[in-house]
């Protein structure tokens, strides 16, 4: 149930980001990038807390838009400071990704198996 | 379960602004394949900005070089008028251009009556020599341009006698001969006839010989062949 609502949601995200007509410039690319990412992330984390019955509405909101707005500033002020600071929020944010689907991984075999 | 239906509400609308996050990043990275990336562009940058130092060194060297083309531009133009000046004076004097001006004009003709039977005709006749002289005596005293019937003698014209003519610039030339030169008129007249002179020579070998000024003479250039 919660899985195919974030599938249409994302679906419908997708119909709407390749319909409009508006195209990021190339130099907020990277920023965009790197918002997704986190963005990613969080989502991946709300299904694992909804799966874990620990969802909290607001954590995950302002979870989602904290992350990506921090990544992103995080980004451009490394850019600022010649440091390759969006490395660090890619490895963070991948690693936590990995954990989150290792964890619904789990959560979904284990229901199979019950 | 009223909870719960807002809980994956919120979770459908987050996903919807990831899909539209990924979408556009996307849409951006398939754009232009490879992307261009920081680097790239602050190398350009910095290409930019040495091209732009290049252009304004450029730029200054285009100035200089202008001002110094327009002072070249300057001295050539007086440089042309001095040329000018020279050429004319070299081609006057090569006789390639008519002069015009204050001379003086000598007729010299061959004896007219021809007594002294059994002398052989033609002995008293004017000779190359008497020309050649009166031409020397006459740029001796100072004369700018010189013909004799009509043809303007220069550097290279030669007054030679060929049997009963006299050539001069290879053409064939008959008394009576008309020497014109332009020239200070006092000067000449008088260099040719001081007493002993030229002129008292020549009378004195028969030869009709007649000096008169002109205040405008006009002598022809040199006609080439």
């Amino acid at each position: 149930m919660g899985i195919m609502l974030t599938a249409t949601g994302l679906l419908i995200g997708l119909l709407i980001g390749f319909n409009i007509p508006v195209i990021l410039p190339q130099d907020y690319a990277k920023y965009m990038s790197v918002a997704a990412l986190a963005a990613l992330d969080s989502v991946f984390g709300g299904i694992r807390a909804a799966i874990e019955d620990k969802f909290d509405h607001g954590i995950f909101v302002t979870g989602f838009f904290s992350n990506a707005l921090l990544a992103a500033g995080l980004t451009y002020i490394g850019d600022r400071l010649g440091i390759d600071l969006y490395l660090a929020a890619v490895v963070a944010f991948g690693v936590r990704l990995f954990q989150n689907l290792a964890i619904i991984r789990r959560h979904i075999l284990k229901n199979k198996i019950t | 379960m009223s909870q719960r239906t807002t809980v994956y509400i919120s979770i459908m609308l987050v996903a919807a602004i990831l899909g539209i996050m990924l979408a556009v990043q996307f849409r951006v990275v398939n754009r232009s394949p490879g992307g261009i990336s920081a680097n790239r562009a602050e190398e350009l940058l910095t290409d930019l900005k040495q091209i732009n130092r290049e252009q304004e060194n450029l730029k200054k060297e285009i100035a200089d070089l202008n001002y110094k083309l327009n002072q070249v531009n300057k001295g050539k133009s007086e440089a042309i008028e001095a040329l000018r000046g020279e050429l004319n004076k070299v081609r006057m004097s090569a006789g390639l251009v008519t002069v015009t001006g204050p001379g003086v004009e000598v007729v010299l003709d061959n004896p007219k009556n021809e007594t002294e039977p059994g002398m052989p005709p033609g002995l008293f006749i004017i000779r190359d020599e008497d020309l050649l002289k009166v031409v020397n005596e006459l740029w001796g005293a100072g004369a700018e341009a010189i013909s004799i019937n009509g043809q303007r003698i220069i550097a290279t014209s030669e007054i030679r006698l060929a049997a009963p003519f006299i050539n001069i610039n290879t053409r064939r030339v008959v008394p009576p001969y008309q020497v014109l030169a332009v020239g200070n008129p006092d000067t000449l007249v008088s260099s040719l006839e001081l007493p002993g002179g030229l002129v008292e020579y020549l009378r004195s070998l028969g030869i009709d010989i007649t000096v008169e000024k002109h205040d405008d003479l006009t002598i022809p250039a040199y006609a080439e062949r």
